[in-house]
């Protein structure tokens, strides 16, 4: 479904329908004016005249933008007017015009818009369906079977059918061509991350890793500097190693997010392969995460480090944040919470329940603590 | 004295693991700079361990690993790589690697793991254990399932609690095992999945005609 006017490629085919539409009206007014005089009701052909001007005046302001969800209900609107008008044949003409001497129906050709309208709000289908009711009508109003009808009903069916199917083949080749542009897109991207991961990974990285170890070794205030470097040299690299975090069709590699995370206390592992889960899930298992990460550096202690694990379990996803810091007595968790050391509890514990999944704290004295994010793919 | 070999496309970090490692009491056999270089002096030298570098310039470590692993079953590679390479990492040891230690770890660590690759033991980070589980994970999950291998249930849990950063010793007290056991339960998890891999390369050699014997080379 398209929303933006511009963006539809169908849009010159609606414009040709409109104009199609009026220029039926103007044949379909002549053709009332031409046999009004012999009509059994003649006033109420021109009343029908009327309404077919007012309805394709209607229809030429809604069709002229085509845009909107009520679109294919207008157009079941549209195709129960038109098919009124015809109905309105059997009291308009005389029973000689209906089927000794065949005059032409009040819509006469007019009744086509319709077709072409639905055909290219909703595709061959919906269009060659309209194309049969359009000529069920034809014949019920009639009377009668003949190959003239028969004739109509193959056109009319043929009409919508083929336009409809020219409309999807548009939509279809316009969302490929968007499709291709995107994979362009990130092959591109993805080359010249790879291109600076490169450069980064042969001269940057090597040098800070080495100037970490020397440093260390040589001890002081070079020692210092060594812990920046790896500081850097670890940041440095979550960075190359990310991939993009969005996919086109709304999905992020959890993995990417949370390896981001990583710092020299801080360990993630993930699978090899993409955790693809819904952006939405992404963003907020990772901010649960840092939060949990954070209390780790606020409360576990100088020097505690932690461990993310991420796992993919198919129906399930579950990231498990570990720290082995000086962990909680336990039922002293609750006090904990209430005296805001936990005070995160509460916020992580509110992201989680509103993905519907479950969190899970397991900690003791010594021992560091533990949380289990589990939420459903 | 334990024999090592030191392979890395970039001299200073390579040298200075070698000049780290000889300070130590290893025994330095041979370095070098690109795969094929490695696989060729590996041979000629065969050493103890192999400290393999993943990201070789344009070639892989992960080919190399496979050559040396077959070709010398007294040898046993031990990865030394970049965090970023998770994908590498997993096929290195798929390939034959025994273990994985981060270019970031301490010298310490970097000799403890090379004495303990010698040994015959598995160096696992809690990052190769996330990708080692997510391998057996993926293979569960296959739709078409070929006798894939399957992690029993301890091994899940060991896996999982490596993964989290706990020690050998940490898990063996947790589920109140030896800590040799433990040991054994990580160690089984890696041959499982190289043997899957090298019945998998067969297979697919037969299946694409690359069986006939091609030259001396093979053995």
């Amino acid at each position: 479904m398209t929303t933006k006017q511009d963006q539809d490629p169908t849009l010159p085919f609606w414009r040709a329908a409109v104009t199609l539409r009026i220029l039926t009206l103007l044949f379909a007014l002549g053709v009332i004016y031409y046999h009004q005089p012999a009509y059994a009701r003649p006033r109420l052909g021109l009343v029908m005249g009327g309404v077919m001007i007012l309805w394709t005046a209607a229809v030429s302001f809604r069709y002229w933008r085509p845009t909107g969800r009520s679109l294919l209900a207008f157009t079941i609107v549209d195709l129960a007017i038109c098919c009124a008008v015809m109905t309105s044949s059997r009291w308009v003409l005389t029973p000689l015009q209906l089927e000794g001497q065949p005059a032409p129906l009040i819509p006469t050709i007019w009744v086509t818009g319709v077709v072409a309208a639905g055909a290219l709000c909703a595709g061959a289908t919906v269009g060659a369906v309209f194309g049969g009711v359009v000529a069920a009508f034809n014949y019920g109003v009639r009377g009668y079977f003949d190959v003239d009808l028969t004739r109509d009903m193959i056109l009319l069916v043929g009409i919508g059918f083929a336009l409809g199917l020219a409309a999807s083949s548009l939509r279809e080749s316009r969302r490929s061509a968007e499709r291709l542009a995107e994979a362009l897109r990130v092959e591109a991207a993805t080359a010249e991350r790879e291109r600076l991961a490169r450069s980064i990974h042969d001269g940057v990285l090597q040098v800070l890793a080495r100037v970490r170890r020397r440093g260390i070794e040589v001890g002081g205030e070079a020692a210092e500097l060594a812990k920046l470097a790896g500081e850097q040299e670890i940041a440095l690299r979550a960075l190359v190693s990310s991939a993009p975090v969005s996919t086109e069709n709304g999905m992020a590699d959890l993995g990417a997010r949370l390896k981001v995370l990583e710092t020299e206390r801080v360990s993630v592992s993930a699978p090899a392969t993409p955790v693809l889960v819904g952006a939405h899930v992404a963003t907020e298992l990772t901010a649960a995460v840092r939060e949990a990460l954070a209390n780790v550096e606020k409360h576990a202690g100088a020097g505690a480090k932690a461990w993310v694990l991420i796992e993919d379990l198919g129906s399930e996803i579950v990231v498990s944040v570990r720290d082995d810091g000086v962990g909680i007595a336990p039922g002293r968790v609750a006090e904990a919470e209430r005296e805001g050391r936990m005070g995160i509890t509460r916020s992580l514990r509110g992201r989680i329940a509103e993905l519907g999944g479950t969190v899970t704290l397991e900690t003791a004295p010594g021992e560091g603590v533990e949380w289990e994010l589990r939420v459903a793919r | 004295m334990i024999s090592v070999m030191v392979v890395d496309d970039h001299p200073i970090w390579r040298d200075g693991v070698a000049r780290d490692l000889s300070e130590r009491g290893f025994e330095v056999r041979a370095t070098a700079g690109d795969a094929a270089a490695a696989v060729r002096i590996a041979k000629t030298v065969r050493p103890d361990v192999v400290l393999m570098d993943l990201n070789l310039g344009e070639d892989s470590g992960v080919a190399a690993t496979g050559h040396i692993t077959v070709e010398l079953p007294e040898t046993r590679v031990l990865v030394l790589s970049a965090s970023g390479e998770h994908a590498d990492v997993l096929e290195a040891v798929k390939a034959g690697a025994s273990g994985y230690l981060l270019k970031s770890a301490s010298v310490e660590e970097l000799v403890d793991a090379v004495t303990r690759t010698a040994s015959g033991d598995a160096v696992f980070t809690p990052g190769l254990a996330g990708l080692v589980l997510g391998e057996y994970r993926r293979m569960a999950a296959d739709p078409e399932p070929r006798d894939q291998p399957r992690l029993t249930d301890r091994e899940t849990d060991v896996l999982r609690f490596v993964a989290k950063g706990m020690t050998a010793r940490q898990i063996a007290t947790k589920l109140v095992l030896s800590h040799r056991t433990v040991e054994n339960h990580v160690q089984s998890t890696l041959r499982k999945l190289q043997l899957h891999n090298r019945v998998e390369l067969a297979r697919y050699a037969i299946e694409h005609g690359l069986d006939a014997e091609p030259d001396s080379a093979s053995q």
